[in-house]
């Protein structure tokens, strides 16, 4: 997320063209900024930056985004620049657009939870007169900032609409539950959504302390009262990540450099399994009878919270069917649909993805439900694009109905087969994960995550001996996969905890080439033979029967370890292969497993033990992947 | 050697559109100075070598001949196409003298056998026995009675194979001979150039060389008509990967055995009679010639054979005239236009332009005309790392000392020994996943693996890394490493790779290449590395099988280098057995690698001692 925030003051800084100037200057003599505490319920006041369109010939609509990342600039004379984006569509039909910071965030009062637990039983309140009780959440600071803006500002046609990328996409969902009967259209985006199952800071469990540890030494420093700004906490001297990483150690010593001061990450250090605490910060919880208008949005290759757009889409139809909620997912990096949309790392989409999603369906959306404009007919219930064939697909539901689950098997020799089970009564492959020698992430040195590790070449890896690879024969036919993908691994390991990464991966062809006219990025890399990422996801092995209740390996006793990745949307073409890599560690990505049954929050850089790993697939333990083939 | 071929066709393209001396942007320059003509030579057994001689159309004086002896064809023939430039360099040139190129026996346009590496007759018998010394010496005969105004001296030079024909006039030279300068020649196949290091396969650049090199042809010809197979990739790592055992590339495919050359390769995995005769070391004796030879320190073909020629010449001639020149080149860069950077080096001049103003033209000016002067130093050494030239009486310097840098636990590179019993790390070698050579994704083989940043090696748990503190001093060494340690291994065989890594700060590195993206972290610089396949350990003619589990000494002498580790580097060496694919995979069991099948390669489990009684070190030649 800090990556995505910086990103956007880049944004700001640096974008500008002759047309912006253009438009710069439309905006700032067609708005006026107004900023303005809203109180709360409890009398805590939020600040809020309204800038309301100097046109009167007809009523507007507001569209709202919360943010923990600060609605600067400060002072009624400085305007955001809206200008700079596809927004500037709203501003031409005159919308009111808001920025709040959120409850104990930069000019806003009151204390600040990171995450914090939308509380159901707070809704009784709702309904009362407003004021009346004092329990608080997201949504509620929602709900009052709505009921203010509608009574409040002069002109408005009564429609509210909320968006926001990544911690505002989180403020988007819990906008959603508000119930507000003004609000009808809300966009997540990236939604930060569970941060112990998926999103950011942790996947199954497994500790992302790259993100975590670069994001909360400026995001989490105290902020007493209101500011405009924060203090910047620890950071590393150093350019290269895995070096930086590796010699910090054990997560005490991590520990030890943030200081005492960050509550959140002392927070985080209490809590190493998915106990009730964690439980409360799923932002699925109260996705029940929701409202709005819903469109969520996500990348394939979001490298924070793309467990969040899939799983808090697939929430909302489970939990709330009679919502109007809909779902896009483009090949994208975090917040990419705001960007350059042509292609990812060495990865090209054939077209400019994030336009189309910008004119064809986010604005239409809003134009719809908040102006009463056009309509949403081109706007599907599933709206994905599939790389590999680099076409949108359009579905009723999502996954879509004609997927048939498919078990690709791991053989000897590095072999994978679609739906081969293999017969033989022995057969496994073995590898040591040294925590001394973790398996990088991308290959590049490198100090700041990158985006692209999400569909990096992974030769690097495949040559390693503590990856273990298999491919299919090259297919005859296309493949095309829509939907979540099971690792279903039986195994055994000699200590009592490990990690396991499934990577599947589309080996193209050894003379492929892009043509010259696909835009991407420039760089010339030898496609041919290249082993693009589709997909991963770390299973931290301990919590592989219970999230909540760890339960050591036993030496040598094989056992299953199966995990859900999340969502494909990929079509592997005829002529490539498909191919399947397994390792132990992911670094530092993820924090290296000690190997060794113990709260690895606690661990001494002495607990951090080799492995050996087992894989087995033979007739009786056959390990597999379960694809979500599209017929 | 290919990429060499390469390289010269592009320094001809450079030449004629770059070139700082404005007469030559006259593309024309050539012909109107001077007269082409295409002739052939017959050697003493009668075979005819195809001949192209330029003679100065100024006639006012007598010239010198210079000559290059080439298996890359001494093309554009015909009496009227002209070559775009002449000679080693733009001066020499514009100096004029009688510049000669000859395609050597068997090549080309040339009659003859052409056998790989011409073994030296030293007694001829008849004129039967021909070598290249003899073809060099009735070339010569012939030269100075047909060709007029001469000034009765001849001067070699020739890069790389080449270089190889430059050295072979020396021995038996014929007396009008007055200077002679091998650079990069090739010089013993089986110990340190080309084909093998230390009796390890060099398969990724002979693959792809013997393609083209090591094709049949039916009698002269200007054409071979191109690569004898398709092995197009750009990921030579996952080909060669996939093709498995060396026996492989006699497929069908790919050589099935058309190619003498690799044919002889495949025959001969010991240093024996066929090796032996190929290495012209031995011939080296009583040089009195002028000789001035030349390397790159970055190198990956024939940096081995430009020291062992020097040195060779150095130690079998009491009197000599024996001049070295190692430089901050690749093979054959010394030669381009212009040479100031390379990977992250930066080395502040025009390294290329030194080479060929200071030392070679004025080198052949007079020995060949008795013109200038030369009071050139023994050895003219770039010392990278502080990037400056260095001037030496002789080479190695005379103060330097051997001191011996310990492995230990803890990944440290120590002064002193460790003083426990049974310390040691380990790995597993494992031929399905050998060590990549570079972190890069390549169809071909790179200059820049010599001076590549070493972090994709040290995060891999079949890698041992030994690193000191960080330096509080500057540390010249100059002259040959070695490195000695021991070993033990749970199979037959293995090979061992040894890389002496210098650990820059990235500041440095940035503060030289402000244009480039940033490099980041403490920058794992690889300044040299060599490999030793173990069997070869006490003997390059009879290998000898490892005792699984005994410990054995396995020592590896590493090319020279001249360096600075500054002040506040670290230095590190780093070991592994793999280096693939620049070096082929060793199954891991005493036996003929080239009959090895699939199921001969295993894993190893690789044991490095640094205790009391098995000090495991690198032993570097320290300037004072």
């Amino acid at each position: 997320m800090k990556k995505f925030f910086s990103f956007v003051v880049v944004l700001l800084f640096f974008f500008s063209s002759f047309a912006q100037n253009q438009d710069s200057t439309w905006f700032v003599n067609n708005y006026t900024k107004l900023e303005q505490y809203i109180p709360m319920r409890d009398g805590i006041k939020l600040f809020t930056s309204i800038y309301i369109p100097k046109d009167q010939s007809s009523k507007h609509p507001f569209l709202m985004t919360r943010t923990p990342y600060s609605c600067a600039p400060y002072g009624a004379d400085k305007f955001m620049p809206v200008w700079r984006s596809y927004k500037m569509a709203y501003a031409k039909e005159n919308f009111i657009f808001v920025t709040q910071d959120v409850r104990g965030r930069y000019m806003s009062e009151g204390t600040f939870v990171d995450v914090r637990p939308f509380n159901k039983n707070k809704k009784a309140h709702l309904n009362d007169a407003v004021g009346q009780g004092k329990e608080i959440d997201e949504a509620s600071d929602s709900y009052d900032a709505i009921d203010w803006l509608v009574k409040n500002i002069k002109n408005n046609n009564g429609k509210v609409g909320v968006t926001g990328t990544s911690y505002p996409g989180f403020y988007s969902t819990e906008a959603a539950l508000s119930g507000h009967p003004a609000l009808v259209a809300v966009s997540p985006q990236a939604p930060v959504t569970d941060w112990f199952i998926g999103d950011d800071f942790h996947h199954k469990g497994a500790f992302f302390v790259m993100d975590a540890f670069s994001f909360y030494p400026f995001f989490g420093t105290p902020h007493p009262k209101p500011s405009t700004t924060y203090t910047q906490g620890f950071s590393f001297k150093s350019d290269d990540n895995y070096n930086a990483y590796l010699k910090t150690g054990a997560l005490k010593n991590f520990a030890k450099l943030m200081g005492d001061s960050i509550p959140f990450w002392n927070e985080l250090y209490q809590h190493p399994n998915y106990d009730e605490w964690w439980q409360a910060r799923n932002a699925r919880n109260g996705l029940y009878n929701v409202k709005p208008a819903m469109l969520w949005v996500g990348g394939l290759f979001d490298a924070e919270d793309c467990f969040g757009a899939w799983n808090s889409y697939k929430a909302n139809e489970k939990q709330s069917p009679q919502t109007n909620s809909r779902i896009v997912m483009g090949p994208w990096y975090h917040g990419q649909w705001s960007r350059e949309g042509s292609f990812l790392g060495n990865v090209r989409f054939g077209s400019n993805t994030s336009a189309f999603f910008q004119d064809s369906i986010e604005i239409p959306f809003f134009n719809y439900y908040l102006l009463g404009k056009g309509n949403t007919s081109n706007i599907a219930e599933a709206n994905i694009f599939f790389t590999g064939e680099n076409k949108w697909h359009r579905f009723d539901k999502w996954p879509p109905e004609n997927v048939q689950e498919q078990n690709l098997y791991l053989g000897s020799d590095g072999n994978l087969s679609l739906n081969e089970k293999p017969n033989n009564l022995k057969g496994f492959d073995e590898y040591t994960s040294d925590p001394a020698h973790p398996v990088p992430y991308t290959q590049d040195i490198h100090f700041r995550r990158t985006r692209e590790y999400m569909d990096d070449d992974q030769r690097f890896a495949s040559r390693r001996p503590d990856v273990l690879t298999y491919q299919t024969d090259i297919l005859d036919n296309d493949v095309t996969l829509a939907g979540p993908v099971i690792a279903d691994l039986i195994t055994s390991i000699s200590t009592t905890d490990a990690d396991f990464v499934v990577k599947l991966i589309d080996v193209f062809p050894d003379d492929f080439k892009y043509p010259e006219d696909v835009k991407g990025n420039d760089e010339n890399y030898p496609m041919g033979g290249y082993e693009m990422l589709v997909r991963a996801e770390i299973m931290r092995g301990k919590f592989r029967n219970s999230f909540s209740k760890p339960e050591p390996f036993v030496p040598g006793k094989i056992t299953e370890v199966k995990w859900e990745l999340p969502d494909v949307a990929h079509t592997f073409l005829k002529g490539h292969r498909i191919m399947i890599q397994i390792q132990s560690s992911w670094f530092p990505l993820a924090d290296r497993n000690p190997q060794k049954f113990i709260d690895i929050y606690k661990a001494d850089d002495s607990d951090f033990q080799k492995a050996d790993i087992r894989i087995y697939h033979d007739g009786a333990n056959a390990s597999k992947i379960i694809l979500p083939v599209l017929k | 050697m290919k990429v060499f071929l390469r390289l010269t066709l592009q320094v001809f393209f450079f030449f004629s559109f770059t070139s700082s001396f404005s007469q030559i942007q006259n593309s024309d320059f050539v012909k109107e100075n001077y007269t082409k003509i295409d002739t052939t030579i017959t050697m003493r057994d009668g075979i005819k070598l195809y001949t192209i001689i330029y003679v100065p159309k100024d006639q006012s004086q007598k010239y010198p001949f210079l000559i290059e002896r080439t298996p890359y064809s001494v093309r554009p023939y015909g009496d009227n196409n002209y070559a775009k430039r002449i000679g080693p360099n733009a001066a020499l040139m514009l100096e004029k003298y009688i510049f000669v190129y000859q395609d050597v026996r068997g090549r080309y346009m040339s009659e003859g056998h052409n056998k790989e590496v011409t073994p030296y007759i030293p007694n001829k018998k008849s004129n039967k026995d021909v070598d290249e010394s003899s073809d060099t010496y009735d070339t010569m005969d012939w030269l100075l009675k047909n060709i007029k105004n001469n000034n009765g001296r001849a001067g070699l030079y020739g890069i790389s194979y080449p270089g190889f024909y430059a050295t072979a006039s020396l021995p038996g030279a014929h007396p009008s001979i007055k200077a002679v300068s091998p650079q990069a020649p090739v010089t013993d196949e089986f110990i340190g150039d080309d084909a093998n290091h230390n009796g390890a396969f060099f398969l990724l650049d002979n693959f792809d060389f013997m393609n083209y090199f090591g094709k049949e042809r039916s009698g002269p010809t200007e054409d071979y008509g191109g690569s004898m197979f398709d092995a197009n990739t750009n990921d030579v790592y996952s080909f060669f990967l996939n093709l498995g055992p060396i026996k492989n590339t006699q497929s069908e495919k790919y050589f099935n055995h058309r190619s003498y050359i690799w044919n002889e390769y495949l025959a001969h995995d010991t240093y024996d009679g066929y090796w032996q005769k190929r290495n012209i070391r031995q011939y080296l004796k009583n040089i009195k010639i002028p000789t001035l030879v030349v390397g790159g320190w970055f190198d990956a073909e024939d940096l081995f054979g430009s020291l062992h020629t020097y040195q060779a010449i150095e130690k079998q001639s009491q009197v000599n005239k024996n001049f070295l020149v190692m430089g901050p080149w690749t093979h054959g860069a010394w030669g381009r236009n212009g040479w100031n950077k390379f990977g992250t080096y930066d080395f502040g001049s025009n390294t290329s332009k030194y080479f060929q103003d200071s030392l070679q033209t004025k080198f052949f000016n007079y020995f060949l005309k008795d013109k200038g002067s030369w009071n050139t130093s023994e050895a003219t050494v770039f010392e990278t790392g502080t990037n400056q030239w260095r001037h030496f009486k002789q080479w190695p310097p005379a103060n330097i000392s051997e001191v011996s840098y310990y492995f230990d636990s803890n990944k440290k590179l120590s002064n002193q020994k460790n003083n426990t019993v049974n310390s040691f790390d380990q790995y597993v070698s494992d031929p399905a996943n050998p060590v990549p050579y570079t972190a890069k994704v390549q169809g071909r083989r790179n200059n820049e693996y010599m001076v590549e940043d070493q972090r994709f090696a040290a995060s891999r748990n079949d890698v041992l890394v030994y690193e000191s503190p960080v330096l509080n001093e500057d540390i010249t060494i100059a002259g040959p490493i070695l490195a000695d340690f021991f070993a033990s291994i749970s199979t037959t065989d293995a090979d061992f790779i040894v890389k002496l890594i210098d650990v820059v700060p990235p500041e440095e590195i940035n503060a030289t290449n402000p244009s480039k993206s940033p490099v980041s972290g403490d920058f794992q610089r690889l300044v040299r590395a060599e490999v030793m396949r173990g069997k070869f350990r006490n003997d390059y003619v009879h290998p000898e099988p490892f005792v699984p589990g005994k410990i054995s000494e396995v020592k590896i002498n590493l090319n020279d280098v001249c360096h600075t580790f500054k002040r506040g580097h670290k230095i590190m060496v780093q070991v592994q057995s793999s280096w693939f694919p620049l070096v082929d995979m060793n199954p891991q069991k005493f036996m003929r690698i080239p009959d090895a099948n699939e199921n001969d390669f295993q894993k190893s489990t690789i044991h490095i001692y640094h205790d009391k009684n098995h000090a495991s070190k690198i032993v570097l030649p320290v300037l004072k």
